[in-house]
């Protein structure tokens, strides 16, 4: 079936596939060919991607994706995401550390405004770690 | 007539400025070039969540979203997207001139309003204004802008709007026509516009999880975003190109005015020449007679 990513950035997936492991606000949903019509929202985690029925667990694509829109239909996935990083793309250490910077600004945040901007960095860079962990654990 | 030593310095001077200003020329064509590439990339994003809505909008009354309801207006907030450098042409003299005369609107007819600025211009303007309420100034963005920036500036409007504090939102920057050609204009953000795509593929029996309800609020959500953020584009794209040309104007000035310089001097030398000539045939014929 055809998968589209789009972003705020541009289309950065548009492919065919088989299979799309996506986190949404009812859990973690698994795609196939022939899925019924569904639109759902999806919650910033990680996207996986299937391309070949054949293909194993270690050979899936993954992107962190921030909260955004899903739109199935039988032989066609759309998704809509504010922002979509490649695993590959994502550096663990560099993650890692951001991370950190952000649980320390979270920490010593004076108001609400600067602890609620603290919080979404978290969010934001947790995902990201995780992405790249699945990354690092499939590439063994 | 100047001596030929001061034309000089003024000549060297100006050159040296020429220089600087063909530099930022280079600089301003080389972002503008990409910026207007990134003006173009969120629009399949935008055509989606029009395309998503429409086919909502057979299930859910999407003029009753709260969104998308309008209600007679009391107080407005203005989103003022100018640039943080200047030497940028009439970039920033055209959306504060458009902003003064929004403000003056207002005051006619009563309505109050509040201001968020995007970039250092803006918020020094907006900051010697009395009448209007300054809520949030962002500045120093990137030249890529992510959904970072959008989502702090798209969380205040939403909220605002929500709340009944503010019963619209207009967004004024500058459109990017083409590289020769920009506009600054007012846009209205919220309440958002809905006008329904082409027929949507596909049957009506969709699923929508968790509720029809609250995927109407993910995908508004994401329209009125999408908006902001092309906005915030096409200002990045057109502060470039407004550069350019002013730097491109500044650069032919410079060189006309070196011409200019370089015959007056050479006029004066030639003068000086001729005056020292007649001085010293005065003189022989004055050691003759």
């Amino acid at each position: 079936m055809h998968l589209q990513l789009i972003t705020l950035q541009g289309v950065r997936l548009d492919t065919e596939m088989y299979e799309l492991i996506a986190p949404t606000e009812s859990g973690e949903i698994a795609v196939f060919p022939g899925h019924e019509h569904l639109v759902t929202l999806a919650t910033p985690g990680a996207l996986a991607v299937r391309h070949n029925k054949t293909d194993r667990d270690t050979q899936l694509e993954y992107f962190a994706i921030s909260g955004g829109v899903i739109e199935i239909a039988p032989d066609t996935i759309r998704v809509l995401v504010d922002e979509a990083d490649h695993g590959e793309d994502i550096i663990e250490a560099e993650s890692r550390a951001a991370l950190e910077r952000a649980l320390k600004l979270r920490d010593e945040a004076p108001d609400q405004v600067e602890r609620e901007k603290a919080a979404q960095m978290i969010d934001r860079h947790q995902v990201r770690l995780k992405v790249a962990e699945l990354q690092r654990r499939h590439r063994r | 007539m100047p001596s030929t030593q001061a034309l000089k310095g003024r000549i060297r001077s100006v050159k040296n400025t020429k220089q600087i200003t063909k530099a930022m020329q280079l600089v301003a064509a080389s972002k503008m070039r990409k910026a207007q590439e990134a003006t173009k990339l969120s629009a399949p994003y935008t055509e989606a969540a029009r395309e998503m809505l429409t086919a909502l909008s057979y299930r859910e009354a999407v003029k009753d979203h709260p969104l998308f309801k309008k209600r007679p207006v009391k107080t407005r907030l203005m989103i003022v997207i100018a640039s943080d450098k200047g030497l940028a042409g009439a970039y920033n003299s055209n959306i504060i001139k458009l902003y003064a005369q929004q403000l003056t609107e207002d005051d006619k007819a009563g309505i109050k309003n509040a201001t968020i600025t995007v970039g250092r211009r803006a918020s020094q303007f907006v900051a010697r204004l009395k009448d209007t309420e300054v809520l949030g100034s962002y500045e120093e963005l990137p030249d890529r802008p992510d959904g970072r920036e959008l989502r702090t500036i798209l969380n205040s409007a939403k909220g605002l709007f929500e709340e009944g504090k503010v019963d619209a939102v207009d967004i004024i920057y500058t459109e990017f026509i083409n590289s020769v050609n920009q506009k600054a204009v007012v846009n209205r953000v919220l309440p958002a516009g809905f006008e329904p795509t082409h027929e949507p593929k596909g049957p009506r029996d969709i699923v929508y999880e968790p509720t029809t309800k609250r995927v109407l609020d993910g995908i508004a959500y994401r329209l009125v975003g999408a908006q902001i953020f092309q906005a915030l584009l096409d200002a990045r794209a057109s502060e470039h190109s407004m550069r350019m040309m002013a730097m491109k104007n500044a650069t032919d000035n410079a060189g006309d005015l070196i011409d200019d310089l370089t015959l007056a001097m050479n006029k004066a030398r030639q003068g000086a020449i001729t005056q020292e000539l007649a001085e010293i045939s005065g003189g022989v014929e004055a050691l003759n007679e």
